[in-house]
């Protein structure tokens, strides 16, 4: 398991206010693998909350991924839907819950905010 | 342009000749395609090694097409001894079943052949042809030939069946058959789709509606339990019964099922856009609230569950944006396309809020807006926030991916859409005013939420003071007073962009037009300069980009008139309002009922009937939604509290219409309308 993705994972709870504000609950299974080997996480989703755990038990959803692809995913490199297209990674179950998850991904690194860039444009223009 | 044939079932469509064959074009899509990918790019028949002729073809059924064919040319058919019936129906991939008759009175050998080939190039890929990143291959099995193709672990194939044994190639099947006299000989050959996700299972097969696609039968029922829902339209002008009739088979056809959602959508237009686009959903379920509401929830569920979330450059993505377009195809599944999905467009995140209300104001679905509360915040915020580019208060637009991003993110998003009056191109970012006034609304609209169903009287006078202030601040900056009309848009300097355009139109229906200017904006829509006299152009024809066939600079949009005469009503333009509802229903007649994106701007008495756009989509889902809006514009139907006010304008000479069964929170009711003088257009 990447340093990255177990840091990702513990910042879950205490960011869970902010990102899961629908009215969105179930247990999703992340599988993640690496060669033959799979690492199981279950985060458990309802509104501002989240539990993350180990546990082995049925699911509402499966996310399958390569511990690499889900790094980049939770350092802004890659983008979660275009993975699931290419079939990089794949899904079953609920896909709200990874609509829902997914949120807590963060923006590409290096990306300013846009009004920033606009509005130091339009002042070399005016 | 040879004239096509297709067939479709949501977003998987088949086009071909009218002989019924699929050989490979580069302008236009032509094949069997599912999911943005095409799996079929060559199918050819032929007798005897020479192709064949229609003699008719029957496709009075948007799913399902017959081809009555001959061997040879057209002039030497006529005592053909032998013709071929090629009966195709479209669901859950593609079956055609094939029969020889023999009219002779011998027994007589022949060769049946069809060549097939798959490309499985993605839709992006038709116009400007790549070399594909991946490799194909071909199977030959026992009655079945199979194509694949694959890019890491990207997996597409194509299986092609038959029920009579055939000489199988990797190219084609063959089959060298006898047939008594006046006999006939059937086969059926069966074309599957797969999309492989990991694990090697068709992910479609795991969608909870469809079960993995549907058979012609389930979706005729479906079809028509769709349509028997509708409320019924009785009326004397003949084009307007065959408009709404067309209108609900084709939106009916146009629904799809969704990979990311598993719940059905409409998709926008055939064939370019047969996905589900922000902008398109939205305007077509603000069109369709009075007649199948039900529609609307998943569109709007769909749109909130994909809201950006993050900033991202290459998708144009934003906290809070609704999308603008969501493709499944290999291009944007390996990012050389930004719609997974892509969100370039400035409209879409309040016509959220203003489709949320709206469809509440029919429904009385408060569950609906108290689980997309959340959502609708966001979208809110999304307005005053990044939205608002430069800090003026003001909607605007620019892309951060220039190299396949949008460079327009208004509905007229064609390169050259914006322009000033002679006709230079503003600089980004810009600000075009429909925008604006969609703007004005949502927060109009989420005030009323905010007050009556989520409990936050203080939010919704917050909205209320700022929508007053952005429509007093629009009407002062906007507006050209030499011209008497709102300009296009606003530059990056804040200059008037001048041109005089149809989204002053929009404007109307927003609601953010000063009173005391209405009457001078409806005079310019129905003037010469706007009014061509079948509908409202895109741009009035003496500005310096006017072109009657240019796409989003002169023709005339339906969905647009529609938008258009829905403002005229609001503030009490019923006259005017009423003259493009009968423009338009007029139109439709030249196209069997089935209004296209667009037709040209040319002017009425040129050409007597409204010149086609050479590569319009038809069937298009705003389009398809129009007759709809203009029933609901004519019958003046506005929900108020618990009942549907019911305030008929007929155009003079339309005659009577009467609405049965209309749905909503009062249950369902009837309206009848009846213009002034009597219907006189019996030949209609």
């Amino acid at each position: 398991m990447t340093e990255a993705t177990e840091r990702f994972f513990e910042s879950l709870p205490a960011r869970a206010p902010e990102v899961l504000r629908s009215p969105v609950s179930g247990t999703m299974q992340i599988d993640l693998s690496h060669g033959s080997h799979t690492v199981h996480w279950l985060v458990k989703l309802r509104p501002g909350a989240i539990e993350v755990s180990h546990d082995r038990r049925p699911a509402d959803a499966i996310w399958y991924s390569s511990e690499e692809l889900f790094e980049r995913l939770v350092t802004g490199r890659a983008q979660a839907i275009s993975a699931v297209f290419r079939n990089e990674s794949s899904f079953s179950g609920d896909v709200v819950l990874l609509l829902a998850f997914r949120r807590f991904f963060p923006d590409p690194p290096g990306t300013r905010d846009p009004r920033e860039i606009a509005r130091d444009q339009a002042g070399r223009l005016r | 342009m040879k004239q096509l044939v297709n067939i479709l079932d949501g977003n998987t469509f088949l086009v071909s000749d009218h002989r019924g064959d699929i050989e490979p074009s580069l302008d236009f899509p032509t094949g069997l395609f599912s999911f943005d990918t095409r799996f079929l790019s060559t199918w050819s028949l032929s007798l005897d090694g020479e192709r064949l002729h229609a003699l008719s073809v029957d496709s009075n059924e948007s799913f399902r097409t017959r081809f009555f064919l001959v061997p040879g040319a057209p002039t030497h058919y006529v005592d053909a001894k032998v013709s071929v019936i090629r009966s195709r129906a479209i669901g859950d991939g593609f079956e055609e079943e094939l029969t020889l008759l023999n009219h002779s009175g011998e027994e007589a050998e022949y060769v049946v052949h069809i060549d097939v080939a798959a490309d499985f190039a993605d839709l992006f890929e038709i116009k400007d042809v790549q070399r594909k990143k991946g490799h194909t291959s071909a199977a030959v099995g026992d009655k079945e030939l199979r194509l694949a193709y694959r890019r890491k672990l990207f997996h597409r194939e194509t299986v092609i069946s038959t029920s009579e044994p055939a000489h199988i190639d990797v190219s084609g099947m063959t089959y060298r058959i006898r047939v008594g006299p006046h006999g006939e000989w059937t086969t059926r050959l069966r074309v599957t789709t797969l999309v492989y996700g990991a694990r090697g299972e068709d992910f479609r097969t795991s969608l909870p509606l469809s079960g993995g696609g549907r058979g012609p039968d389930a979706i005729r029922a479906e079809q028509n339990e769709l349509i028997a829902r509708a409320p019924k339209l009785g009326c004397d002008c003949q084009p307007l019964a065959g408009a709404y009739r067309q209108s609900l088979n084709d939106l009916a056809a146009l629904r799809y099922e969704s990979i990311a959602l598993g719940v059905r959508l409409l998709a926008a237009g055939l064939p370019w856009f047969m996905t589900l686009f922000g902008r398109d959903s939205i305007i077509t379920s603000l069109q369709l609230v009075p007649f199948l509401p039900e529609l609307i929830p998943p569109t709007l569920m769909i749109l909130a569950g994909l809201q950006g979330h993050r900033l991202d450059d290459f998708r144009d993505e934003e906290p809070g944006k609704i999308l603008h377009e969501l493709r499944y195809g290999e291009t944007a599944g390996f990012e050389e396309q930004p719609h997974s999905p892509y969100y370039g467009a400035a409209d879409t995140t309040p016509l959220f809020v203003v489709l949320l209300d709206e469809y509440e104001r029919w429904t009385g679905d408060t569950r609906l807006v108290r689980r997309l509360e959340a959502s609708a915040r966001a979208a809110l915020d999304w307005i005053d926030t990044y939205g608002d580019l430069l800090g003026t208060g003001y909607l605007w637009y620019q892309t951060r991916n220039p190299e396949t991003g949008l460079r327009n993110q208004c509905w007229k998003d064609s390169w050259d859409g914006i322009s000033y009056r002679d006709g230079r191109l503003p600089d980004f970012p810009r600000a075009t005013c429909e925008l604006q006034g969609y703007a004005y609304d949502a927060k109009i609209r989420g005030a009323r939420l905010a007050r009556k169903v989520w409990g936050d009287p203080a939010y919704a006078d917050r909205l209320e003071r700022e929508a007053a202030e952005l429509k007093t601040r629009f009407n002062r900056d906007f507006w050209i007073p030499e011209r008497e009309h709102y300009a296009l848009a606003l530059d990056a300097e804040g200059r008037h962009v001048d041109a005089l355009s149809s989204n002053i139109g929009h404007l109307l229906w927003s609601g953010i037009v000063d009173e005391t200017r209405a009457g001078r904006i409806a005079e310019h829509l129905l003037g010469p300069r706007l009014f061509s006299g079948w509908g409202v152009r895109t741009l009035a024809d003496d500005q310096g980009r006017y072109n009657p066939v240019g796409y989003h600079v002169g023709t005339v949009w339906p969905f647009d008139n529609s938008i258009i005469a829905w403002g005229l009503w609001r503030y009490g333009f019923r006259e005017e309002a009423g003259r493009i509802c009968d423009a338009m229903v007029a139109a439709s007649r030249f196209f069997d009922g089935r209004l296209p994106e667009a037709f040209a701007g040319y002017e009425r008495g040129l050409t007597d009937y409204p010149v086609e756009y050479p590569t319009a989509c038809s069937p298009q889902a705003w389009s398809a939604g129009t007759p709809l809006l203009l029933l609901r514009v004519m019958l003046g139907l506005e929900p108020q509290d618990e009942h549907l006010i019911i305030d008929p304008a007929v155009p003079e000479g339309m005659g009577r219409i009467e609405l049965l069964d209309i749905p909503g929170r009062w249950g369902h009711v009837d309206a009848l309308g009846r213009s002034r003088t009597p219907h006189d257009h019996p030949g209609d």
